[in-house]
């Protein structure tokens, strides 16, 4: 299992749809940085069918005033869990 | 490259040549084979028909991919060039002791091997 | 389409998904795999998104005489970089076919393109 980190919001860059081409079935996909932007309701749609396995960081939604508008199919983790989770695949790889 | 700066210069036929830090010259076009002959004699080393068959290699290689080898691609290059008994690191360590990549590349006249450390 | 299985794997992927020319990804991704190689690892190489741009026909040196990539792509069967993948997705939206291209590439369709990724014990993505 991968987990894929992503910085890029889905509004101004492409390259959430090469990621999700990329990722297999038992792959996670956490949103950082401006990736956090697409956790939002309006936007959570690029991100189909990664129910469970979608996460957005607690911190960098926060700092962009988004922690009450973090869509709930989405999985906020803060940063001590991102530590866990990353510890816990074989690897990561960043998209940005 | 045109941004090293020679640091030190060795005359060959009554031309000043321009060295790097690393004894690598600086101007790609400056090199002869009598430059060759003179950084090696510098290092005490000196070339036999077997020390220049490989550095024909080495241009060879930097003539057609614009850099210059590290050991493993110059083993293989070697090898394609002058014979499987050849392409071994052994007889590389062997005509240029401590780095062949290195001590080559810098005898060939080409800068150094990006990707060697 | 392809011989992509579980199977085929190594030790260092490096992705490339940026457009050669307009910055230095190119360049740092080539290099990494040259070094990765030089010590003995086996890597492999994926293109995709503005990536595949990098091994097309026919480019030149930059304005400023930047160097071209094309000899250091044709390098990497030196360094015994002989697995150079491509999304084909990505070459068809760019109107590319592998006929376009410098080398010969293994194509990957995006249904392969996670057993590509799994296959690899270090992934670099540039």
């Amino acid at each position: 299992m991968l987990l894929h980190l992503l910085n890029r919001a889905p509004s101004s860059s492409s390259v959430h749809q090469d990621v999700l081409r990329t990722m297999g079935e038992e792959d996670g996909l956490m949103l950082i940085e401006d990736g956090v932007f697409g956790a939002v309701s309006a936007q959570v749609q690029h991100f189909p069918g990664l129910e469970g396995r979608l996460f957005a960081l607690r911190e960098d939604l926060e700092s962009r005033g988004l922690a009450g508008r973090c869509d709930s199919r989405v999985i906020i983790v803060d940063m001590d869990g991102f530590v866990a989770l990353t510890e816990e695949v074989q690897r990561t790889v960043s998209w940005f | 490259m045109a941004t090293t700066q020679a640091t030190r210069y060795i005359t060959v036929e009554g031309r000043d040549i321009g060295l790097d830090p690393e004894g690598f010259v600086v101007d790609l076009a400056a090199w002869t084979p009598a430059v060759a002959e003179a950084l090696a004699a510098e290092e005490g080393r000196e070339l036999t028909l077997e020390h220049w068959e490989v550095l024909e290699v080495l241009r060879a290689f930097y003539a057609r991919y614009e850099n210059a080898p590290a050991m493993r691609p110059l083993v293989k290059a070697v090898g394609q060039a002058l014979g499987p008994d050849k392409g071994r690191s052994l007889h590389l360590m062997r005509l240029f002791p401590e780095s062949p990549a290195k001590v080559g590349a810098r005898l060939a006249g080409l800068p150094k091997p990006t990707n060697c450390l | 389409m392809s011989e992509i299985t579980e199977a085929s794997h190594g030790d260092l992927l490096v992705m490339l998904r940026h457009a050669p020319h307009g910055g230095l990804w190119l360049r740092e991704a080539l290099d990494l795999a040259l070094v990765g190689a030089a010590f003995g690892q086996s890597v492999s190489l994926l293109l995709m998104g503005d990536g595949v741009w990098a091994l097309l026909q026919g480019q030149g040196s930059g304005p400023l005489g930047q160097k071209g990539s094309q000899s250091t792509f044709e390098m990497l069967e030196m360094y015994d970089i002989e697995r150079l993948y491509v999304d084909v997705d990505s070459l068809a939206a760019r109107g590319l076919t592998r006929d376009d291209l410098l080398l010969p590439v293994i194509e990957v369709s995006t249904p392969e393109l996670s057993t590509v990724l799994a296959g690899h014990r270090q992934i670099f993505n540039f």
